[in-house]
């Protein structure tokens, strides 16, 4: 019964999202939704398809921005989790400016970037790396801290060097959490490129949705949406399918 | 014994008082002192919360004693954990994300012994406590008994002279901890080596010891020492029938005001 199951798995969310495809199309047929606000799916799918080269063109560049931010992110969150977590000095400086940073509104950040880095690729890098560090930082630090202390306790009573038992014990220990970390990271990353086309951009699918608008082309706008959170999707998914090899969870 | 030459003990403690600092000064022994001759299976008996842990804890060298107090194990003074000392606790020290065979090893590759000696030790414990046919299975795979037994087996893999135990098999259901009682006795005539277990039932350290020790209500103290005179071999079933088996029982239960 096994192929049952699995059918099941691809049958029910598709009957969902089908669902969904019908209640728009034929929603904006019985209420008489104006196009501009809300063009019928057919004519969105219809502006993928023919806009299909395009659309992929601009999503491949948005999505190196979000690729390079979001591995520089995790990269230097790691770095920086460790770091807060084994030196109390560095405890003491930078996470009190790393959290004061982080209450600062990102978007507000985008035209300093802008103007820093110019409207090429590394603003919209920096802007995913931005928004996508911080919660790599807090989860390292949670995971790390979160070690059970009767295995801390265990490595002491078997004179374990704090470096094998920051290697062996605390670093696999706060594995999970870093993963749950990385997980959050990876839609802030998408958010912060978005945001960094939208700000000041000559391609990638924020531009793409910033020209639809003022050409009053609604449907290539939806159609670059629908593009934006299928990427978004994938990309999600990809750390959701590495964060499994991690199985590992409550100690 | 002037002119004989005195066998080494292999725990020795003397004075041994421990405060715990902090909002409340809590004193939590009070001058503690015994020995325990090498090969010797000792029991520490006592209510809750009356310290027992925290005098395993001084003997493992995991925490301090307070100034005064002398504590050797095999005749080097226990500042810090040492190759003599192994410790066990009611909750099992294995790691999730290691198989069986992986957790023991464990100890031993973090003391850098070479590889082939570990696996020739790891050969020897797992047939020993049953578990070769789950050493590739994880922790959770495995059932609470099985896990302690794996916890033995994380002990035994540094070879320690003392093993320490603090109610190993505390939080398993009563039969599995009686079957794990034997197997604990069958392993101590086997590898002759000194034990100080730790519990609160009267039943399992009159049935496991040579020598119960009696402690009071805190501040830990050693209220008295009973020398336990059953036969070994011990059996299960024959050692819990015979009459010394209960009179000691009812006698310490009268100690720690239960009877």
């Amino acid at each position: 019964m096994k192929w049952w199951r699995s059918g099941r798995a691809i049958a029910e969310p598709a009957i969902v999202f089908l669902l969904l495809a019908l209640l728009w199309e034929e929603a904006v047929a019985i209420f008489g939704i104006k196009r501009y606000l809300l063009p019928p799916l057919s004519e969105v799918l219809s502006a993928l398809w023919q806009g299909r080269m395009m659309i992929l063109k601009e999503t491949w560049i948005t999505m190196g921005e979000i690729l390079l931010g979001y591995f520089c992110a995790v990269l230097a969150g790691l770095l920086l989790g460790l770091g807060i977590f084994a030196w109390p000095m560095m405890r003491r400086t930078l996470y009190p400016v790393i959290v004061l940073f982080q209450g600062l509104p990102k978007v507000a950040l985008a035209p300093v970037l802008v103007i820093w880095f110019g409207y090429g690729l590394a603003s919209k890098v920096l802007m995913a790396f931005l928004f996508a560090i911080f919660p790599v930082v807090v989860a390292t630090l949670g995971g790390l801290a979160g070690t059970p202390e009767h295995l801390i306790e265990h490595f002491r009573a078997i004179r374990a060097s704090p470096m094998t038992t920051f290697v062996r014990l605390r670093i696999p220990a706060a594995l999970p959490s870093i993963l749950d970390g990385c997980k959050t990271a990876m839609p802030l990353a998408v958010i912060g490129a978005i945001v960094g086309e939208f700000v000041a951009s000559e391609n990638g699918l924020g531009h793409l949705i910033l020209e639809a608008n003022a050409n009053a082309k609604s449907e290539l706008l939806f159609a670059a949406l629908i593009a934006i959170s299928i990427l978004a999707g994938i990309l999600y998914m990809l750390v959701e399918f590495v964060a499994k090899r991690v199985w590992w969870r409550a100690l | 014994m002037a002119g004989a030459v005195e066998t080494q003990p292999a725990i020795r403690l003397r004075e041994l008082s421990k405060t715990f600092a902090g909002a409340q000064r809590v004193q939590t022994l009070d001058a503690v002192g015994f020995d325990v001759p090498q090969g010797q299976f000792t029991s520490v008996l006592g209510p809750s919360g009356c310290g027992k842990s925290t005098l395993l804890r001084v003997i493992a060298g995991l925490i301090p004693p307070d100034a005064g107090a002398r504590v050797e194990v095999m005749g080097h003074a226990q500042s810090a954990p040492s190759e003599d000392v192994g410790v066990m606790f009611q909750t099992h020290n294995m790691l999730p994300w290691l198989t069986v065979e992986k957790n023991i090893r464990l100890a031993a590759e973090v003391r850098a012994l070479p590889a082939h000696e570990i696996t020739r030790r790891v050969e020897s414990i797992l047939p020993v406590l049953r578990l070769e046919s789950f050493r590739r299975h994880y922790p959770h795979q495995l059932s609470g008994g099985m896990r302690q037994r794996a916890a033995l087996g994380q002990m035994l893999v540094l070879l320690p002279q003392v093993l320490l135990l603090d109610e190993p098999f505390g939080a398993l259901d009563a039969l599995t901890r009686d079957q794990l009682n034997v197997e604990l006795l069958r392993l101590w005539q086997d590898l002759r080596k000194t034990v100080l277990l730790i519990t609160h039932s009267i039943a399992e350290a009159v049935f496991l010891s040579d020598r119960v020790l009696v402690m009071s209500d805190r501040p830990g103290r050693i209220v008295e020492d009973v020398a336990i005179d059953l036969p070994r071999p011990r059996d299960p079933q024959a050692t819990k029938e015979r009459p010394e088996f209960a009179r000691y029982v009812v006698h310490l239960q009268k100690l720690m005001g239960v009877a």
